[in-house]
């Protein structure tokens, strides 16, 4: 089998991932980046609307980082690290600065100064924006900074299997590249985690297919804790049927959410904020004007754009009107966009300190999207998960840097043949469950019952139909016995990673009786700070998840009612 | 809603097999993306069947392939809109790239160019360490922007016939990307790149191929048509180049002694007779010779035209 050393390995060429191989290569190191598909593939290109910032000279006058701090300790109901959250706000500004540095092509004032808007939850204009497709933008950007390194290797559509270990220290991962199924081990003492969310294991989502929760799995498998799994946000405007994103821009922008009757529901739910109150009570409020009967048939409510007029929305919406016209057969400035709830970001993630850092495993590190740093809480704002992959990409790979210079790599090779072997073993199999069955009920399960709204019956059903997938996704088997791109074998794996991340999301979702953020029980509809205000830290141990509790760090902002 | 049964003919390809073709019947309505039908067959019918596909928003440029002969992205395409009169579609992979598996290509021929033309920005040492602010106006940024929206799907350069015959042209994407850091006030490397750039720039037939294939509207070829108004800041001197340059003389010649373009005059003075000969015999033989026999005639406010000419003298 084919080896290669590294100092680090980076496993994710999203944005976080990539930023963190900029800082690390800068720094000299050499760097591996993998990732099961080429970097500009990865799911950050499709985040629309927009990064938020704070940039002194160029925000609302009377706007500061602590309101931006505040603003995300409110939204995230108050589950937020309060030092991660102003941490966040700080870097806010140099790390826009940065991007632009590095080419990214924001839109711009007149008089040549960044632009900004309004998004959900913001006190006062901070997204900065690439037309209405800042995601992309920002990828090539940073992916392109990076071709200008030459200790960055890409291993492009290679698929991680595991992390490799060697005591209580990370010795690398194992991966397979997909063109062939050979298996390589990237041999390194410093191991980033950037794989990513999770969206496939919902029925709807707004998530690229490649989303499945890899790295939540692979660490699982390491005896690596999760943080807070049990908080997923739902977007409130998913075009129907494809559950394509309609960006948050559209409301920012002016667009309002009708029901059958034509009314503008959210007066009623967020009297000051409206439509731009945050997403979690947004998708609520869908989700009961759709359930009393008030969402039109088939089962969404209306996106009402046409008062901006067609050229307004061409201008600063054109994914949303495209999206729309493509996806829907609808021209945004004469009808409404059917839209619902769907799946759409895991506030939950890698259990990892503000500099990055995990403390299960000597060496590990992870950011992004698939870590849980704390600045979301209960509930992300719109524009901060941008924000949070280039931020604390750029923290976490300065962390590494300074572990890199005190640390050597492990002298020996681990063995990792039954890392391998249990890949094969899915072909070898020549009978069995396959995946494409069990993936369907995870996906109908997690919707029906880890969903908007959710009670003890429906998490405690769901915790064992997900155990029962689990047992019969021992015995599952891929059809296609060739080595060549063998697609198949990879969605397998995948099942097998997705499974492992929903069965702690279940549990810690059944786990935690109280209503916080986008965790909204129908049974305990009340946040219940006496007992609820801590972090839970999730472990699987075979059949088994071992919740303990972390508690949230403050610094100045105390819980308040959370009203919009 | 209402839905239809339809008929996919996938053609496949593997190493043991080669290609062949495979007919799959699922039922869709009006909103069902390529994509999704690719997906519901995988996981219903053919799991082998192996294709790239990510974003399904046609921002991540990984589902390229040719639907009913046309390159296309399959997230973009809604499957009933694409069927023929007997609800059929073909699928295939994308033409120049070799075969993988199935829809899937390797395209690191479309990368290597891409990393050619230097694909990133390099800003002013003081902006780097955060000394300045950069500012750029909106219509740069907008022009920027234009050729940086590029989602490396690779479709253009599948249908790009010089690609495929001028192993020295850079091709259409990367001509685009290169033009964007030449376009941006913010970048400081402006002659090493015209340096990667002009020679390759002469080696587009101006077909519009990529015009017509790329699904963000990029434009390839506009970039390299702008790239080529560089000419005179260009330094190298590749042959190439200095025929560009004769080219170019005589255009401006024609313009001020004639006020138009004289297709025919222009190629004889710009390569010689020879040349212009065996270029009339392509031409014919793709059907664009009609162009090089439209009549022309002297244009009426030539002073006007004297005028700009001066000026940008
Ligand atoms: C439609 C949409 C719109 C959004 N809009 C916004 C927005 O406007 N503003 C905002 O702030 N946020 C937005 N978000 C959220 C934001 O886009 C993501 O949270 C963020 O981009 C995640 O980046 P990342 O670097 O953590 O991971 P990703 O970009 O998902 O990258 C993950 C990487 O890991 C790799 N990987 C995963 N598993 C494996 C494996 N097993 N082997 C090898 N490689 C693997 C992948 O190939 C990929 O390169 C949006 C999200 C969606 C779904
Ligand atoms: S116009 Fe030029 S770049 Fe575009 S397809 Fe034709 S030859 Fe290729
Ligand atoms: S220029 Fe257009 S067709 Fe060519 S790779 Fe870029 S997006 Fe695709
Ligand atoms: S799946 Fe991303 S472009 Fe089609």
């Amino acid at each position: 089998m084919e080896k290669k050393e590294y100092d680090a390995v980076i496993l994710g060429g999203g944005l976080a991932g990539l930023m963190a191989a900029n800082i690390v290569a800068a720094a000299g190191f050499s760097v591996a980046v993998v990732s099961k598909v080429f970097p500009t593939r990865s799911h950050s290109a499709a985040a629309e609307g927009g990064i938020a910032a704070y940039m002194m000279g160029n925000s609302d006058p009377n706007d500061d980082p602590d309101f931006m701090s505040y603003d995300e300790v409110k939204g995230g109901d108050y589950l937020v690290d309060q030092d991660a959250a102003e941490l966040l706000s700080k870097k806010s500004g140099e790390i826009v600065s940065l991007l632009d540095a590095w080419g990214a092509p924001f839109n711009r004032q007149p008089d040549g100064r960044i632009a900004l808007r309004y998004f959900g939850g913001q006190t006062y204009p901070r997204t900065r924006f690439i037309a209405d497709k800042t995601g992309m933008a920002l990828l090539h950007t940073l992916f392109e900074h990076s071709t200008g390194f030459k200790n960055i290797e890409y291993y492009n559509e290679y698929y991680v299997l595991d992390i490799v270990k060697e005591g209580n220290n990370v010795n690398g991962l194992v991966a397979m590249e997909m063109k062939t199924l050979n298996p390589i081990y990237l041999k390194s003492r410093a191991l980033l985690i950037a794989s990513g969310g999770i969206g496939m294991m919902y029925k709807h989502t707004t998530n690229s297919y490649i989303n499945t929760g890899d790295g939540q799995g692979i660490a699982l498998r390491s005896g690596v804790a999760l943080k807070d799994p049990e908080f997923v946000q739902f977007h409130p405007t998913g075009l129907y049927p494809s559950d394509i994103l309609i960006s948050e821009a559209a409301r920012a922008e002016g667009a309002i959410l009708k029901n059958n009757k034509g009314e503008r529901f959210m007066a009623k739910y967020a009297p000051h904020k409206f439509d731009l109150a945050p997403r979690d009570i947004v998708s609520r409020s869908m989700t009961i004007e759709i359930r009393e009967g008030r969402g039109f048939e088939g089962g969404y409510l209306g996106l009402d754009l046409r008062h901006l007029g067609k050229k307004y929305i061409i201008e600063r919406l054109a994914l949303a009107y495209d999206a729309a016209k493509n996806f829907s057969g609808v021209d945004a400035s004469e009808e409404m966009i059917p839209v619902r709830p769907a799946q759409h970001y895991f506030m939950g993630g890698i259990d990892v300190d503000t500099t990055g850092t995990n403390h299960d495993l000597n060496g590990i590190f992870s950011a992004g999207e698939s870590a849980c740093v704390s600045v979301h809480g209960a509930n992300r704002l719109g524009s901060n998960s941008l924000l949070e992959t280039v931020v604390y990409g750029r923290e976490t790979g300065n962390t590494m840097v300074e572990f890199l210079k005190t640390h050597k790599n492990v002298e020996t090779n681990s063995n990792v043949e039954p890392i391998i072997d249990a890949a094969y073993a899915y072909i070898k199999r020549e009978t069995g469950e396959h995946f494409g069955v069990l993936t369907e009920e995870l996906r109908d399960i997690m919707w029906d019952n880890v969903g908007i709204f959710r009670d003890n019956d429906k998490l405690a059903e769901a915790v064992s139909k997900i155990k029962d997938l689990r047992v019969r996704a021992r015995s599952m088997y891929v059809t296609d016995k060739t080595s060549n791109y063998n697609t198949e074998l990879f969605n397998a794996l995948e099942t097998r990673n997705m499974l492992d991340v929903a069965y702690t999301m279940a549990t810690a979702a059944l786990n935690r009786k109280e209503t916080r953020g986008a965790h909204f029980r129908d049974d305990f509809p009340e946040r219940d700070d006496k007992n609820w205000m801590k972090h839970t830290i999730t472990y699987l141990a075979g059949d088994e998840v071992k919740i303990s509790y972390k508690p949230v760090t403050y610094t100045r902002w105390k819980p308040e009612v959370r009203v919009y | 809603m209402e839905e239809k049964e339809i008929t996919v003919n996938i053609k496949k390809y593997n190493d043991k097999d080669g290609a062949f073709w495979k007919s799959y019947k699922l039922k869709a309505d009006k909103y069902t993306q390529m994509t999704e039908v690719l997906r519901r067959i995988k996981s219903e019918q053919d799991p082998s069947l192996a294709y790239r596909a990510s974003c399904h928003m046609a921002v991540c440029g990984s589902c390229s392939m040719k639907i009913n002969g046309i390159p296309s992205l399959a997230c973009r395409t809604i499957a009933l809109q694409a069927v023929d009169e007997k609800n059929e579609i073909n699928v295939e992979s994308m033409d120049y790239y070799p075969g993988v598996r199935d829809l899937i290509t390797d395209i690191d021929v479309f990368y290597d160019k891409m990393y050619k033309v230097m694909p990133r920005l390099i800003a002013d040492e003081s902006v780097l360490m955060g000394e300045n602010e950069q500012r750029m106006t909106p219509e740069n940024q907008t022009e920027v922007w234009k050729f940086q929206e590029c989602i490396y799907c690779g479709l253009c350069v599948s249908a790009c016939p010089s690609v495929k015959e001028d192993e020295q042209f850079l091709g259409p994407a990367a001509h685009a990307k290169g033009f964007r850091f030449i376009d941006d006030v913010r970048d400081t490397k402006k002659s090493e790149r015209l340096d990667l750039l002009m020679d390759s720039a002469y080696r587009c037939t101006s077909c519009y191929m990529c015009y017509e294939v790329c699904p963000q509207d990029v434009q390839p070829v506009i970039a390299i048509k702008k790239t080529k108004n560089y000419l005179d800041q260009y330094k190298g001197n590749t042959p190439i180049t200095i025929m560009a340059r004769k080219h170019d003389d005589t255009v401006e010649n024609l313009i001020e002694t004639t006020g138009k373009i004289k297709e025919s005059t222009l190629f004889l003075k710009t390569f010689g007779f020879g040349e212009a000969m065996r270029d009339a015999i392509d031409m014919l033989k793709s059907g664009k010779f009609k162009y090089a026999f439209e009549k022309d005639s002297n244009v009426k406010n030539m002073n006007e035209i004297k005028n700009m000419m001066g000026e940008k003298k």
